[in-house]
């Protein structure tokens, strides 16, 4: 039994986007969990998702520097509801494979909060804490990951219309 | 509430992140904006599609091979079967914490009937998760459960098929709830187990929401029973939930 195995996989799996190199950087990662194991403090989730989430951003900056370049949080306006959006409908339209590509495509930082938040059901503390940035910028990614996700499924059903 | 701010916090309201004096004033504006109203139900579905749509990958089990025949090789230089109790290590610290915070929950909670009640099947919920005996009948079948619970009680329960939504009946089981017997029907969405808790009530009950760190919980009374439903699921998929179950008590 080797706890929160899923959650680490998972997190790795989406920001490697590949089921080998996910394997490897999780095996690294849990091993240096175990050996770091007495600087647990407080839930192990959030702990270990942290040497996860730092064991693929290494991982990421050596394999794959292009996909982590030209990223910068503090040029983001201010994340505010879009209260007139189009995007309702291609959301309701959307597949699966299509989701699943548009999250895929996202920035690493856009791509991790959501997948922290949506499917750990973790809160904007203990993401904070995992991806290392104060809670208000957890909240303008969430906020300009959900915008960016809505806009590219909205462009795919676009696509998608005119082969028709 | 102004435009702008109503605007900043939606994200964080939808997330269940929101205090309780900002979640009122911001559903005070949402009730007078219609666009505002509207952008939220977006959020909603966006929020609810990742989560039913977005590829949830589980660790292979080579994986989990591989790692526990790694686990000696760590520095630790302990035999095999000694190295054992430091993977088990996060696992009862988080048990501990669990319980610890569970505890102050039960302690902070005022006294009175319904504190009582919130108490009794939030220890019902845990006890059964802890023990991992989350049921006397495992069928997804609701011909099943429901003869098999009614069998037993005073009473028989209604038991909905949500499956359409994503919420699949696991079984049921049998717990003594405020001095009665009643019917416990367990319920999965995603890795999440929930526990809903009928029984028969004369009046009815809008439905309410408590949360004690880390469970939420939900319950109203309706069409001759009282439903309390507790699970780690987040508030918003517990609160659609409770919706379902009522609208399907409300039209037997």
């Amino acid at each position: 039994m080797l706890p929160h195995l899923d959650a680490a996989y998972n997190l790795a799996r989406w920001l490697t986007r590949n089921d080998h190199d996910a394997e490897d950087v999780v095996q690294e990662a849990m091993l240096r969990a175990f050996r770091f194991l007495d600087g647990l403090r407080g839930e192990a989730k959030p702990w270990l998702l942290t040497i996860v989430r730092n064991s693929c951003f290494t991982w990421l900056q050596v394999n794959r520097p292009a996909e982590l370049a030209g990223f910068d949080d503090r040029t983001a306006e201010l994340h505010l509801v879009d209260e007139s959006s189009p995007e309702a409908l291609a959301l309701r339209q959307c597949d699966r494979r299509m989701l699943n590509e548009a999250l895929a495509a996202l920035s690493a930082q856009f791509r991790e909060a959501l997948i922290l938040r949506e499917l750990e059901d973790l809160s904007y503390k203990d993401i904070a804490r995992i991806t290392d940035v104060p809670i208000g910028t957890v909240m303008s990614r969430l906020a300009r990951g959900r915008r960016l996700l809505a806009e590219s499924l909205q462009a795919i059903s676009n696509a998608s219309q005119l082969h028709k | 509430m102004t435009r702008e701010e109503a605007r900043r916090l939606l994200h964080a309201y939808v997330d269940g992140e929101l205090d309780a004096a900002k979640s009122l004033e911001l559903e005070a504006h949402l009730a007078e904006n219609p666009a505002a109203r509207a952008a939220c139900e977006r959020l909603r579905e966006m929020s609810a599609a990742i989560r039913d749509r977005a590829e949830y990958h589980a660790a292979p089990p080579s994986l989990a091979a591989r790692l526990r025949a790694s686990v000696p090789a760590a520095p630790e230089k302990a035999p095999r079967r000694a190295a054992w109790p430091g993977w088990l290590k996060p696992a009862a610290a988080f048990a501990a914490v669990a319980l610890l915070t569970w505890g102050v929950a039960i302690l902070s909670l005022r006294p009175g009937e319904d504190e009582r009640i919130a108490q009794e099947v939030l220890a019902s919920h845990v006890r059964a998760t802890l023990g991992n005996r989350m049921f006397d009948v495992a069928s997804s079948d609701q011909h099943a459960v429901k003869p098999w619970l009614s069998a037993r009680l005073a009473f028989s329960p209604p038991v909905a098929d949500v499956s359409a939504h994503g919420f699949e009946l696991q079984g049921g089981r049998l717990d003594y709830i405020g001095g009665q017997s009643v019917a416990v029907l367990v319920y999965q969405r995603r890795q999440h187990v929930i526990d809903v808790f009928v029984w028969p009530a004369q009046a009815q009950k809008a439905q309410q929401t408590l949360a004690r760190d880390g469970f939420n919980i939900e319950r109203f009374a309706l069409g001759g029973m009282s439903f309390w439903l507790v699970s780690d699921l987040n508030r918003n998929e517990l609160g659609d939930f409770a919706r379902l179950l009522a609208g399907h008590a409300a039209t037997p």
